[in-house]
């Protein structure tokens, strides 16, 4: 049996067909959590909306983008401050945030004129700034209002500049994955092929699914500059709009994030025929392969295995320092889908930690195949787990850690486990060689903290013992 | 089935992500595509790179030809006939369970 | 020192709304976010968002930044499907779902947003059909469902809490034998401030019950593991609002429409008070509460009083007088502020509140403040952050001190202007919810905060730091 039943799922007996318990000897054609499908109402989920998996991942990512949200001002505020993706141009997806700031009258009378009188009144208040992503949300859906045509007199008034259209309100699909899947569709089919690059180097590629958390982005370009490679494209991490509109350009797509950027490095694939290469960019082992894998595309490989080798030099001796002290542990993995399947053999391999216990709230079935194909026996591979799960996989595996949100890692905290920023990172970046070595550290770090420790200490014993001494005395 | 091919398919299931794309169409591709060049490797001959495409399978290829050779010594000493029945038993090994019996209801999904 | 002779002309207090439509970088969140807030303020109780998740999903997150703690709150789960067909089914089974599966389980509001208000779906209605199925369900249980209607399109955070607060008196409150007890409606506060509230209410003698009693937002680490982390606020205290002695509300906008309907309906007297940010505001809550329940001002109170008198004497005209200063946020909150900082001889210069409300313009606050302020006053209304990034930018108005919450961070950062974290969220300064801004205590430990600000930032830009020498 598998497909597990929890205590606390008894009532929502569906539930069974999300948590897979690995035994010997099974395969993904034997048992594979679903996923993508509609989360039960009440059960505490850890999903968001399709609107933030549009927005907040990807495209308010963009450098240099106006982030306009047509809606009510929450949809603005939410996802805003609730992400860690610095720029090398001071911050500015951090920085802003834009909303029409939605009222009743324009949910009555429709809010396309709003929606245009804020469009100019963003280009006009930062006149540097000629790019926008414009996002429906879910009233706006509802109630029809023609973003498009919106966008296009706005263009046509203001020619220096370029709009881009995003209708994946909130309640579309049934998480974020929606919204990553429409924003890619739409810039494939709006955008891509509308600005020629300027290529400098031989070997191009576009580096997608990778959004510049804690300065990734900018630690692997450091890579690519060593290897003489141009990357004509990131999708998105410290990204400009322009250089997102070149992405045909590209001889090569290597992709990071399968689950939120797979579809536009499949249909770069498709329409211009720039072949798609998937590669690991968390781990020593894995890192070196993409490299290899990428300089092999190009007939580089020499350059490749001295970048490799620098950087074991430099980084492999600190990381064996943490191995040695992090082996055996038990390690949690909650976060959005992919870092599990990135992640499980990776701290295995290159930190000798055990992952028991991974869930994923917007994974799709392809993303299991790959985490179980992966990961270890007698570990849980949970879809879209809520709250009373999570407490009682904790109490079955009980981790020496956890990779999740700052909420949940605030609940878990009261439990004495450490978390780490799953998300964010805690001190990153967690890329590449000096970046897993971060990793390792905030690692070695949770989980030394004597905190822990007295948090368990109950000092009423301690306060009796002595007493008893002290009378027995 | 050949234990031999069992060894490959167990290292390929747990490194190899061009055996997951999207679609079974992609994953056939690139299994075929993959175990092509590898077994070209393998048997000493010099794999066409005339395409993209063929560039891209190449280097996936070479990575797991490499690390063929390092984990699994039987392999230096197979020869050709044996490395191209050995390989092709991993393909189908892979087809069955990544896309013939693959649980994953997208894959034939008619979008990409 | 200038010499020069110059035009004296009357000050000004010009208190307008934003002149642009849309927002950059808006400064409060959404109604339901407010109406969360107000859930998440009863024990054995989980709102249920009638939304998109991301409703919910951010909102919580958004908590667990600002009380760095955890708050349990459900989701319909709105898709598209529910957006043609209409969601109230999803309400059903998500009111289902918490009560099977949390037994301890009192209260779930039913929070709308502006996907199912737009969609029109029957709250009330549906409501009815769930309470006949838990009922069958649970004959043995009491299970209160309380609508919210809290569309995203209208007001604020700010106006969602007081709109929350105010469905679950009338939801819950029911006439029975006095209590004797008083009701006090504080309003968007902080675990710090209800602490010392209570404080404040022992210290008279006074049996009071807190809407919403936060104090354990502020939850510990225990050597058993068990979480703490949940309002206090019973279904009781709801029940029994209808029968205390008086309500206090200290806050205009966030709570006082539920200590009005107390009045109306039950008539349970009440006083709307200035929240008590500052010596005088705060005298004006203890009185109140005194002439409710006739209970004197103990003399522990006096002392607090001229213990924080005499601590803010020391700062005021040596190092705040003739500060300008810039408060944004909650309008409680800002016009409470603005009259502290005026105490202290310093000059809000400009106000940014963050929503609009017909009634603000009528508050009495900023009649007191354009009566008062000897120096050009500017008041936003419906403000952004840009407002006050831009009047930075363009020099229109010079500043010593932003008093705000930490979504304007930014802004003190680059302009390299002295900021000290008030309000909600203040999630990049450590334990500010546990620090209270209200009473006497409050008030002298936001000066010495601001105080403490002026002075690192002295030092950090050499500036006057050697005054500092000696003091």
């Amino acid at each position: 049996m598998p497909m597990i039943l929890l205590d606390c799922d008894k009532d929502i007996p569906e539930r069974q067909r999300h948590i897979y318990l690995k035994a010997p000897g099974e395969s993904t054609k034997d048992f594979l959590p679903i996923a993508n499908v509609a989360t039960i109402p009440g059960t505490l989920s850890e999903r968001g909306c399709a609107f933030c998996g549009a927005k907040l991942v990807i495209g308010g990512v963009v450098k240099d983008a106006i982030q306009m949200i047509h809606g009510p001002v929450g949809c603005a505020y939410d996802t805003w401050h609730t992400k860690r993706y610095p720029s090398d141009n001071g911050h500015v997806p951090l920085k802003y945030v834009w909303s029409t700031d939605m009222k009743e009258s324009h949910i009555v009378f429709g809010g396309e004129k709003r929606l245009e009188q804020s469009i100019n009144e963003a280009f006009d208040a930062m006149p540097h700034m000629k790019r926008m992503f414009l996002y429906t949300t879910c009233p706006t859906a509802l109630i029809g209002d023609d973003v498009k045509a919106v966008s296009k007199k706005v263009m046509q008034e203001r020619p220096d500049v370029d709009i881009f259209t995003v209708e994946c309100p909130g309640f579309s699909g049934v998480s974020q994955s929606k919204g990553h899947h429409v924003l890619n569709i739409g810039w494939v089919d709006q955008k891509v092929g509308s600005v020629e690059p300027e290529i400098k180097s031989p070997y191009t590629i576009n580096f997608i699914g990778d959004y510049n958390i804690q300065g990734d982005t900018q630690l692997l370009q450091t890579y690519w500059d060593r290897l003489g490679i141009q990357v004509i494209a990131h999708f998105t991490g410290n990204a400009n709009y322009d250089e997102l509109r070149s992405m045909h350009r590209a001889k090569l797509s290597v992709v990071n994030c399968a689950r939120s950027a797979g579809y536009i490095a499949n249909e770069l694939k498709k329409r211009y025929g720039i072949p798609r290469l998937d590669i690991d960019t968390w781990g020593f082992n894995y890192m070196a392969e993409g490299i290899r894998k990428v300089c092999a595309f190009f007939g580089i490989e020499e350059r490749g295995e001295a970048l490799i080798a620098e950087e074991y030099a430099k980084w492999k001796p600190k990381l064996d320092w943490y191995k040695e002290r992090l082996k055996g542990k038990k390690m949690a993995i909650w976060t959005g889908g992919p870092r599990l399947w990135h992640w499980t053999k990776s701290v295995e391999d290159d930190m000798g930690i055990e992952v028991v216990a991974m869930s994923s709230k917007f994974g799709h079935e392809e993303d299991f195949e790959k985490v179980v194909a992966r990961g270890r026996e007698g570990t849980y591979y949970i879809d879209d787990a809520n709250e009373l799960e999570f407490f009682e996989i904790l109490e079955n595996i009980k981790p020496d850690i956890i990779f999740t949100g700052p909420r949940v890692g605030e609940l878990v905290k009261k439990l004495h486990i450490p978390y780490i920023n799953g998300h964010a990172y805690h001190n990153g970046p967690y890329m590449g060689f000096q970046g897993f070595v971060n990793m390792a550290r905030d690692i070695y770090n949770a989980t030394h903290s004597p905190l822990l420790g007295l948090a368990a200490t109950d000092i009423r014993r301690t306060a009796k013992a002595k007493l008893a001494l002290k009378e027995v005395a | 089935m050949d234990a031999r091919a069992e060894e490959l398919f167990d290292y390929v299931q747990e490194r190899c992500l061009w055996q997951f794309h999207s679609r079974s169409w992609d994953r056939q591709e690139n299994i075929e595509g993959i175990i092509t060049k590898g077994i070209e490797l393998l048997q000493g001959k010099t794999p066409a790179a005339d395409t993209p495409k063929d560039r891209c399978f190449l280097a996936d290829a070479r990575i797991m030809v490499a690390d063929f050779r390092s984990g699994f010594p039987w392999i230096k000493d197979a020869d050709a006939a044996e490395i191209q029945q050995v390989m092709e038993q991993l393909a189908q090994l892979l087809v069955d369970v990544t896309v013939t019996h693959s649980k994953n209801r997208e894959l034939s999904h008619h979008l990409y | 020192m200038s010499c020069e002779m110059t035009e004296v002309r009357a000050p000004e207090v010009n208190a307008h709304v934003k002149e642009r439509a849309g927002t950059i970088n808006p400064m409060l969140d959404c109604q339901p976010a407010g109406a969360q807030f107000a859930g998440i303020g009863i024990q054995d109780c989980i709102p249920l968002v009638h939304g998109g998740q991301g409703c919910c999903m951010f909102v919580r997150l958004l908590f667990a930044q600002h009380f760095k703690e955890n708050f349990d709150i459900a989701s319909t789960s709105l898709h598209e499907d529910s957006a043609v067909f209409g969601g109230t089914k999803r309400i059903e089974e998500g009111v289902m779902v918490l009560a099977k599966r949390y037994p301890q389980l009192r209260v779930i509001p039913v929070i709308t947003t502006c996907s199912t208000e737009v969609i029109g779906d029957d709250i009330e209605g549906t409501i009815n059909l769930c309470n006949q199925a838990l009922k069958r369900e649970f004959p043995e249980r009491d299970i209160y469902l309380v609508p919210v209607h809290t569309p995203s399109f209208k007001g604020s955070h700010v106006s969602g809490y007081d709109e929350a607060v105010k469905a679950l008196v009338k939801t819950l409150a029911k006439k029975g034998e006095p209590t004797g007890k008083l009701n006090l409606f504080p309003g968007w506060v902080n675990p710090g401030d209800v602490i010392l509230l209570k404080s404040y209410l022992s210290q008279m003698g006074v049996d009071g019950t807190i809407f919403m009693d936060t104090e354990d937002f502020d939850s510990p680490m225990l050597p058993d593991k068990s979480i703490n982390t949940h309002g206090r606020t019973t279904v009781e205290d709801l029940q029994n609002s209808a029968n205390a002695c008086g309500s206090i509300a200290m806050a205009r906008y966030e709570g006082a429409s539920a200590a009005k309907h107390l009045e109306n309906a039950f008539s349970v007297p009440q006083i709307l008070t200035a929240s008590p940010y500052g010596i005088r505001n705060t005298d004006r809550l203890l009185q109140s509460i005194s002439d409710l329940t006739g209970q004197p001002i103990p003399d522990s109170l006096v002392k607090e009083r001229g213990i924080a008198l005499d601590a803010m004497a020391d700062l005021a005209h040596m190092f705040f007088a003739n500060k300008k200063v810039a408060i944004y946020g909650h309008a409680d909150l800002v016009f409470g502020l603005a009259q502290f900082c005026m105490e202290l001889e310093m000059e809000p210069a400009l106000l940014l509140i963050g929503d609009d409300n017909t009634r603000y313009k009528k508050d009495p606050r900023i009649k007191e403040l354009k009566e008062t302020a000897a120096f050009d006053m500017e008041i936003v209304l419906n403000a952004d952050l840009w407002d006050l990034e831009k009047r930075i930018k363009d020099k229109t108005v010079e500043l010593d001190l932003i008093m705000g919450h930490s979504k304007g961070r930014y802004i003190a950062i680059d302009a390299n202007i002295p900021m000290v974290r008030v309000g909600f969220p203040t999630f990049d300064r450590a334990g500010l919810y546990r620090k209270p801004l209200i009473g006497y205590r409050g008030a002298m430990e936001l000066a010495e905060t601001i105080a403490n600000t002026l002075f690192a930032h002295m030092e950090y830009t050499k500036n006057r730091e050697w005054i500092l020498n000696t003091w």
